[in-house]
């Protein structure tokens, strides 16, 4: 009973024990923080990375594969496969306003491609944009005129048409806007535009959106042998009729989409028929023409929720060899997971994770050795009060037992405090850094080098839960020593202490 | 049991230092009998090992050949375990300053030497008991109005009231006290003196050592120590 009364009561009376659960509490957070951060980083890239590649895909080179459509029913009769979606993807350069840059362009049909990925909840604006920021661009009401109201409601009126979402979903240009002869729409990434920027509330403003601006996409077609078909490239003009945030930046500030038929178009991998005889005198063609079917660069699949995803890739390889077997298939295929497709990026944060933590948990040691030295201080300015106890009967092991518990008690309450201070930076993280930005100009956080444009962090209660325990077993090595120093302590030599 | 039997006896006790390469041979042969409800006083002056025999005396320390008997066992100087209930039920030391724990008030220093042989449930079990028997020994030191003081805030004299009751509550048959008042001015030594007289007409057997001869005056024997041996 007097240990856990002398633990407390030194607890309470000393500044050492303070500085002690001072270096164990910045030990706990420090490592919290970056676990937090390294691991909300990796959840996120892992979230986006799913979202937007679906669970398997089924791949081909530039060039593309023939027969997607058969091999996607082939796909979709097997029970644990749920939504399949082609698509095309290439690269490009588009010219908005006066910008011209790269982009990967990607050809989608919106209705089943966000059966695979997350691609409506992406699409960024919705005619509540609009009307918020007439909201908030009209005069109060007591100030409006009818003549201003009446233009207000026609403005209303417009928005009220304009449905972003069904526009993303279809490319079919919202009827207010006039576009002139442009056909098609397209969805770019929120940052492809240069002139999106966020506003106060975090959101991008819409004034600033790239909505309804008319952009012409260069892509160059590949023939099926791989060679450039033509020297002259495919030019078209597309309007941008929403914009998507996937989150990820890499792909919000590079990737274009547009309507799936179109692309292949563009590219030369629609179903066209080829003459492979011509007249002689006319140089017209003669004979009849083989069809050469459509091609796509790669085919997403969604499984049932729940579905083994290892199991799902077997399938699908057993389906797609098949698939090869029994058509006439030029280009390679293969079948990858989403994780496997992401691997290379996701492995590299996987193991950066893993280094951090090795080495944040080596500078824990420097608080263990800490620790030690601070409890030996206070074995030493506790040496007459040793010699006392075991002048009235205490017994060596309880000695030992009360520094023990001192530490484990200075783990406790330091890992608590370190809990606390790690929570609080973690859950207010972008926060602060808005706060440092404003102050000093300083950001923590690049999106562009870290594809995520606010900090990702995520409190994981079974890592929480280690860490706590590390840090209070580290404070109880720390005490360790000076305890066992407390319990040889010759009482009468310590009696004679000054 | 006979009032006059022997409670406590060392037999050729010996003690050996050695430090900076030097053996020093500090008890050379010590013979001691004290009787039940004696008062016995040790003097000797300074280095002359009245200390060292006191710690022996008391279990603190281990002697290096001889025996202590208490009671009429010897006192098993190899088990810690032994040791440690020996010095915690059947001795009560004093110490010249004082030892209380500055952290603890007054109150639980005396309360202190009950809880170092008791857990966490037994302490539970008792604490009422041992608080009251607590109070009451200060009261008897004339401390009543010092329960929740902490020693810093205690004068001297008081300082070793609250010592002499701490090595008081288990109701130790033997007191060991070195130099009690050695640190005390005459007046205040004179007090903690007549404190012991009234213990000792209690009934309380104690082995005090000093070098002062008009304190060892006041106990009922008095022997000598000189270069490690009794005289």
């Amino acid at each position: 009973m007097y240990k856990l009364l002398l633990i407390g009561k030194y607890l309470r009376r000393k500044l050492a024990p303070m500085f002690a659960a001072l270096a164990v509490m910045l030990c706990t957070a420090m490592v919290m923080i970056v676990i937090s951060v390294m691991g909300g980083f990796l959840t996120m890239m892992r979230a986006s990375a799913q979202t937007l590649t679906g669970q398997i895909t089924v791949y081909s080179d530039l060039t593309g594969f023939e027969g997607y459509k058969k091999l996607s029913e082939l796909l979709l009769e097997h029970p644990d496969i749920e939504a399949a979606t082609p698509l095309i993807r290439s690269y490009g350069l588009i010219k908005l306003h006066d910008v011209t840059k790269t982009v990967e362009v990607i050809g989608i049909e919106p209705a089943t491609f966000t059966q695979v990925t997350g691609y409506r909840e992406s699409l960024y604006w919705s005619k509540d944009d609009y009307l918020q920021m007439l909201d908030k661009m009209s005069p109060p009401l007591d100030e409006r005129t009818p003549e201003i109201q009446k233009g207000i409601d026609r403005w209303k009126k417009s928005y009220d048409q304009m449905d972003l979402v069904e526009a993303g979903m279809t490319f079919q240009i919202p009827k207010p806007w006039s576009v002139g002869a442009i056909e098609y729409g397209c969805v770019m990434g929120i940052e492809v535009n240069p002139w999106n920027v966020r506003t106060d509330t975090g959101r991008y403003g819409i004034q600033n959106a790239g909505l309804g601006l008319p952009i012409t996409l260069t892509v160059l077609p590949l023939a099926q042998s791989g060679s450039l078909q033509t020297l002259s490239p495919s030019v078209r003009k597309f309007a941008v009729v929403n914009e998507f945030k996937s989150g990820l930046y890499d792909v919000d500030a590079n990737r274009v989409c547009v309507p799936f038929a179109v692309l292949q178009e563009m590219l030369d991998m629609h179903p066209k028929q080829v003459w492979e005889t011509f007249d002689p005198q006319t140089g017209e063609p003669a004979g009849d023409p083989t069809i050469m079917p459509a091609r796509i660069s790669e085919l997403m699949i969604q499984g049932r929720d729940g579905v083994a995803l290892d199991q799902l890739k077997d399938d699908v390889q057993t389906i797609v060899n098949a698939f090869i077997a029994s058509h006439r298939q030029q280009s390679p295929l293969w079948v990858q997971t989403w994780e496997e497709r992401h691997a290379t990026l996701l492995g590299a944060v996987e193991k950066e994770k893993g280094l951090l933590t090795v080495l944040f948990a080596i500078i824990s040691v420097v608080a263990i050795v800490m620790i030690a030295v601070i409890f030996y201080m206070i074995v030493q300015d506790k040496t007459r009060d040793i010699g006392t106890l075991r002048a009235i009967g205490a017994s060596r092991s309880g000695v030992a037992s009360i520094f023990l518990g001192y530490g484990l008690a200075i783990g406790i309450v330091g890992s608590a405090l370190g809990f606390a201070l790690a929570a609080s930076i973690v859950l207010n993280l972008n926060e602060i850094q808005d706060i440092l930005f404003k102050l000093f100009g300083f950001k923590m956080w690049d999106p562009s080098v870290y594809y995520f444009e606010r900090i990702p962090s995520q409190l994981d209660p079974k890592e929480v839960t280690i860490i706590l325990l590390a840090s209070v077993f580290s404070s109880l090595v720390g005490s360790v020593v000076p305890a066992w120093r407390a319990s040889r302590q010759d009482p009468v030599e310590a009696l004679r202490y000054e | 049991m006979s009032k006059q039997s022997t409670l406590l006896s060392a037999h050729d006790l010996h003690k050996h230092y050695h430090m900076g390469g030097e053996d020093l041979h500090i008890l050379r042969g010590v013979d001691l009998t004290v009787k039940r409800n004696e008062w016995l006083a040790i003097i000797g002056s300074s280095g002359s090992g009245k200390s060292t025999l006191l710690h022996l005396l008391g279990g603190l320390d281990r002697p290096s050949q001889g025996q202590v008997y208490f009671d009429g066992d010897v006192v098993d100087m190899k088990r810690n375990s032994a040791l440690d209930r020996y010095r915690n039920r059947d001795v009560g030391f004093v110490f010249q300053f004082y030892h209380l724990l500055p952290e603890l008030t007054t109150l639980e220093n005396v309360m202190l030497s009950r809880m170092v042989n008791s857990g966490v449930l037994g302490w539970l079990s008792v604490r009422a008991q041992v608080k009251e028997r607590a109070t009451q020994l200060l009261e008897q030191m004339g401390l009543s109005h010092r329960l929740k003081h902490r020693p810093n805030k205690l004068s001297g004299g008081e300082r070793q009231r609250v010592a002499i009751a701490r090595a008081l509550l288990n109701e130790p048959p033997l007191l060991l006290a070195d130099e009690p008042t050695g640190n005390l001015d005459a007046d205040t030594g004179g007090q903690i003196l007549e404190l012991l007289q009234e213990l000792h007409a209690g009934g309380q057997t104690i082995v005090m050592v000093t070098h002062d001869p008009k304190i060892a005056a006041a106990a009922d024997r008095q022997l000598i120590l000189e270069r490690g041996r009794l005289q």
